[in-house]
């Protein structure tokens, strides 16, 4: 046992909570070049969620990330195949401004697959305020959709001055800082202290002790939410990691959950 | 499971860090709330200052506490900082040491034959393990040359990085027999069953990483593996307890 609470027991004695569902915001699904995945494809991937009591897990297929001629096809074919269980995030790549003017063009045929749009400038070296970008900016400020970005501590194309810059700008969606601006902690939660429409997204932060903790007491549990990029990491790592932290059953349901069950709502049709 | 970790360490580190643990105590405080029965342990002092600083913080840190094994890390004798391996292992047996490790560039020293090779081969010999933390101070292709030099060392890689290093450490597992994983950082979906399925359950050992982890984040996920209870055991603790056990100190 790795803690008193009851969620604890729980997971301990069966690995996952009915009473405590896990939506991860932040997964892939694929290979990729620098890595071995034992579990990298869809099936596998719907395993581990059962495995773990993952409910619904939000994604970008690495081929969107890192081929654009295959671009967000494979997302869209595994939401189809798992209608209940994944929904995607379309990959914004400005490198391509004409895929860009494509995707977000139909991005309204594909309302049972999307939930938003996905940025990784780090790796596309094109800053989130880049021009080439404003087409998926202004959609989904229009739209009210969910905004996942890979963000970094010290990044020029996504640290906290390109977070600030464009969720100030677009304040009708949801900017979801992934990796939380990885090592600029205390700049993270001024974001989400600041602006109503981000939210501290945890993937990479449940390995460093301490930080969930100083994201609870600085902003609250009801801005933080689950996420893995998933199939990098197990995510009974990232439960283990909550189970851990000195917080709340309750901060732990709003993270693994409600949060997110808020969010997702209008994607769902549960609103 | 009873968790014994191979790789924790206590002392207040030089960079920034959320939750340090500066005293022994108070890793084993945290120890008990997770579950954790015993460990492995270091001094950050001896990576941050100099072996010569942390060694001895480790030896007084762990005096009062049976449940703490110690872990000092080495320098080449060359400079006469640091003493021959018959007197390194008297002092090893007196302060309760169980095993050793090294931070090559950190210390400004090759880990190779001409430099330490009569620290290496005496540990080689006495199957003493030696822990390598690869994301603080050992590249992968030196711990490829390493064991290139010395085959039979008893050789735990630690902290192999988060973003899954299988293509750079599974060739170690298949080639030299006293190669061991830890745990901490393993986060890979699917790891330690894949890892278990080919090599089987000696070869990994539980390490948290703590304090820059938490101790439950590879028992919970090891806990839930898809693995025998056996390998469960093994890899939580009874592994660390054998190549302890094989070193003749």
């Amino acid at each position: 046992m790795i803690g008193p609470s009851a969620l604890s027991r729980e997971f301990w004695e069966t690995g996952q909570s009915a009473a405590c569902p896990i939506y991860d915001m932040h997964g892939h699904m694929g290979p990729w070049s620098a890595i071995y995945f034992p579990r990298g494809e869809t099936d596998q991937m719907i395993r581990t969620m059962d495995e773990c009591g993952v409910r619904m897990l939000c994604f970008t297929h690495h081929s969107a990330l890192r081929c654009p001629d295959l671009g967000n096809a494979p997302s869209i074919e595994a939401v189809r195949r798992y209608p209940d269980r994944l929904r995607a995030y379309c990959l914004i790549n400005g490198n391509h401004p004409d895929l860009v003017e494509r995707d977000v063009a139909a991005f309204a045929q594909y309302r049972d697959v999307y939930v938003g749009f996905k940025f990784l400038s780090d790796y596309f070296a094109v800053p989130l305020s880049d021009p080439r970008n404003r087409p998926a900016w202004e959609y989904a400020d229009q739209h009210k959709l969910l905004v996942l970005c890979h963000t970094w501590g010290g990044s020029p194309y996504d640290g906290p001055a390109e977070v600030r810059r464009m969720a100030e700008r677009y304040p009708n969606l949801r900017l979801l800082m992934g990796h939380s601006c990885h090592g600029e902690w205390d700049e993270a939660i001024k974001l989400a202290r600041d602006l109503p429409n981000v939210y501290l997204e945890l993937t990479a932060v449940f390995d460093d002790r301490g930080i969930l903790e100083k994201f609870v007491r600085g902003v609250g549990s009801e801005r933080m939410l689950f996420g893995t990029d998933l199939p990098w990491f197990d995510p009974h790592h990232a439960v283990g990691a909550l189970l851990s932290a000195d917080i709340s059953d309750e901060d732990r349901h709003n993270i693994m959950h409600r949060n997110a069950e808020k969010l997702l709502a209008p994607f769902l049709g549960k609103e | 499971m009873h968790f014994f970790d191979c790789n924790c360490y206590f002392g207040r580190p030089i960079r920034g860090s959320a939750a340090p643990v500066p005293t022994a105590e108070g890793l084993l405080a945290e120890m008990d709330r997770a579950g954790v029965e015993r460990a492995l342990v270091w001094h950050i002092a001896q990576l941050d200052a100099s072996p010569l600083t942390g060694n001895p913080l480790l030896t007084e840190g762990i005096r009062p506490h049976p449940r703490l094994i110690g872990c000092w890390s080495l320098l080449p004798t060359q400079t006469h900082e640091f003493p021959a391996p018959t007197e390194l292992f008297r002092q090893m047996r007196e302060h309760r040491i169980g095993a050793l490790r090294a931070f090559p560039q950190a210390d400004g020293y090759l880990l190779n034959a001409i430099t330490i090779g009569d620290l290496l081969e005496a540990i080689q010999a006495r199957r003493i393990p030696l822990l390598l933390s690869v994301t603080r101070s050992v590249r992968w292709h030196e711990v490829h040359a390493l064991l290139a030099e010395f085959p039979q060392l008893t050789l735990v890689i630690c902290d192999h990085g988060s973003w899954g290093m299988d293509r750079y450490f599974r060739p170690l597992l298949a080639r030299y027999p006293n190669v061991y994983i830890d745990t901490a950082q393993y986060l890979l979906d699917g790891g330690i069953e894949s890892l278990v399925a080919d090599y089987g359950a000696g070869r990994l050992l539980y390490g948290s990483g703590f304090p820059e982890s938490y101790f439950g984040t590879m028992m919970l996920t090891l806990q839930r593996s898809r693995i025998p209870e056996e390998a469960k055991e093994a890899i939580a603790g009874g592994n660390l307890e054998r190549i302890l056990a094989e070193a003749q100190l």
